[in-house]
């Protein structure tokens, strides 16, 4: 895969690759995606389901629940006055 | 060995195979009635859980999986969270952000993946019950490379609440055991329909009748490319079949050689869409810099903790679903799925059960596995994936020993929800063959 390729799908990933990295794993996915031209030569099917058995929509009732509070899970986060911490947007 | 002498010695026994990445300190187990593990991609409540990844190093769950909560309720009690390849992403469990387990039979040998430490812990303990995931392969790999028993039920029997994704098509929790009768035993916990998992509430009720394979069918794609050890040892196993009565078919099953690609792309597209959701906030590591503005920030803790595997598959994953790309890659898999789906149930109709052995070689050496390509370790899933990418319910069985000492696997597929016919299998197998236990010291 050449380097403008692999350098474009680590951005979009949120990946920062070493020139190390970018050669290396840009041999990596070539030599993968030439093995991977098996699927050219493989039958389709009309099938294309997500699941390999059928699911049904299954919701529950719309009631209001909470099952794990909010505290606890706070308890582990970077937070500021009860508010998750972030990185800036700009 | 009693519950309290396997606690006494959880330490010493875990310094030398390295099977816990967390365990618990307690040397009484109180009112248990048994004690299991299960894989660190389990949320638990009282153990940190990282799924061998150390973008979640210090995240304790709040909640307990689904399975977890079930075998407490059984009377189990968790001993330890088991080592695995980050996120699931190996065949050796040497992709660990942690400690790789080492082979019960052979230290300088691997436990394979992804369940590796769940393996060891199946072979190394008495009495042992493991909780394993597999997404491609990860509990019949293991299972056959410790010596063990291992199912993998039909995709949507278990429920995956509290499982950390890998890939949500492909996830299936089950059993690692040294005890055939565990199989049927312990899926019977863990398995029923969770209103947390939409997936597992399809599902036909788990049968019990003991019903027993009649006829198996050997596909020719799954005895290609095996070292001669593997080829001996299933060979005779196909003997002893005969020997109980059942009958053994070669078959063609030409939909299989498209397994492997077609579950590296749907596997790898489905990952990196979960790992999108690592960016070192809300669990796990949250050490980024705030002063640096969130594109910058996401790309620093994800390039930092994220080990090499990760980032080749989320890479991978990231390409094929790409505009341009995901016709050829993405949108073929999953109707290469299909194809496979129909090719297992062409062969079901006529049969009990589709046999192969588990894998292609016995567990490689810790020197040898360093010196393999990426796509030299997708390759070695071969036998593995297509049961995987099917949803159909698989099970590795021990079948005989290399010249090297080391076990040698076989697994059987089974119709969708078709547990029953495995468990009586393996039952009946465990009284014909003979298991030789890993020598274990502390």
């Amino acid at each position: 895969m050449d380097r403008e390729t692999v350098e474009r799908v680590a951005r979009t990933a949120h990946i920062k690759l070493t020139e190390d990295e970018i050669r290396r794993y840009g041999n990596d996915l070539a030599e993968i995606l030439t093995y991977f031209e098996l699927l050219d030569e493989a039958p389709g099917s009309e099938e294309r389901g997500i699941n390999p058995v059928e699911i049904a929509d299954v919701l529950r009732n719309d009631e209001p629940r909470m099952e794990i509070d909010p505290d606890i899970l706070l308890k582990d986060m970077d937070t500021y006055e009860r508010y998750v911490r972030g990185p800036r947007l700009s | 060995m009693s519950m309290k002498s396997v606690l006494e010695t959880l330490e010493s026994v875990n310094s030398k195979y390295l099977m816990f990445h967390a365990k618990t300190s307690d040397t009484d187990a109180g009112d248990a009635k048994f004690l299991f593990s299960a894989k660190d991609n389990l949320t638990s409540k009282d153990m940190e859980t990282c799924a061998g990844s150390r973008i979640l190093e210090g995240y304790f769950p709040a909640f307990d999986a689904t399975v977890i909560a079930k075998m407490r309720e059984a009377g189990g009690k968790l001993i330890g969270k088991t080592n695995m390849d980050e996120f699931g992403f190996g065949t050796f469990s040497t992709n660990s952000g942690f400690e790789i387990p080492r082979n019960p039979y052979d230290l300088e040998r691997a436990c394979g993946g992804s369940s590796g430490g769940s393996a060891c812990a199946a072979a190394v303990f008495e009495d042992h019950v493991s909780l394993g995931v597999s997404t491609g392969g990860s509990i019949c790999c293991p299972a056959s490379f410790c010596g063990v028993y291992g199912i993998a039920p039909t995709y949507g029997r278990v429920s995956r609440y509290g499982l950390i994704d890998y890939g949500n098509s492909l996830d299936k929790i089950g059993i690692l055991s040294a005890k055939a009768g565990d199989l049927r035993k312990y899926i019977g916990v863990i398995a029923g329909r969770d209103e947390r998992d939409p997936t597992s509430c399809v599902q036909p009720e788990l049968k019990n009748e003991g019903r027993r394979m009649k006829s198996v069918a050997v596909p020719k794609e799954g005895v290609e490319g095996l070292s001669k050890d593997v080829e001996a040892a299933f060979n005779n196993a196909l003997e002893e079949l005969r020997r109980m009565g059942i009958d053994v078919e070669t078959v063609d099953m030409p939909s299989l050689k498209y397994a492997m690609p077609a579950y590296y792309v749907l596997a790898t597209s489905e990952a990196s869409t979960n790992l999108a959701r690592y960016v070192g906030m809300r669990y796990g590591r949250q050490d980024g810099d705030y002063t640096l503005k969130f594109d910058e920030f996401f790309s620093g803790v994800r390039s930092r903790y994220f080990g090499d595997e990760a980032k080749r598959r989320i890479l991978l994953g990231t390409f094929t679903r790409m505009a341009g790309y995901s016709d050829r890659y993405y949108s073929k898999a999953r109707q290469v799925r299909q194809v496979v789906i129909q090719d297992y149930k062409r062969v079901l109709q006529d049969h009990d059960a589709v046999l192969a052995p588990t894998m292609p070689f016995t567990a490689p050496r810790f020197d040898d596995i360093s010196k393999m390509s990426a796509l030299d370790n997708y390759k070695a899933d071969y036998l593995t994936v297509p049961a995987n990418i099917a949803g159909t319910p698989h099970m590795s069985v021990p079948c005989g020993y290399g010249s090297d000492g080391m076990p040698i696997g076989m697994q059987f597929v089974a119709d969708h929800w078709d547990e029953d016919v495995l468990f009586t299998m393996a039952e009946d197998w465990e009284k014909e063959f003979e298991m030789k236990r890993p020598e274990v010291g502390a």
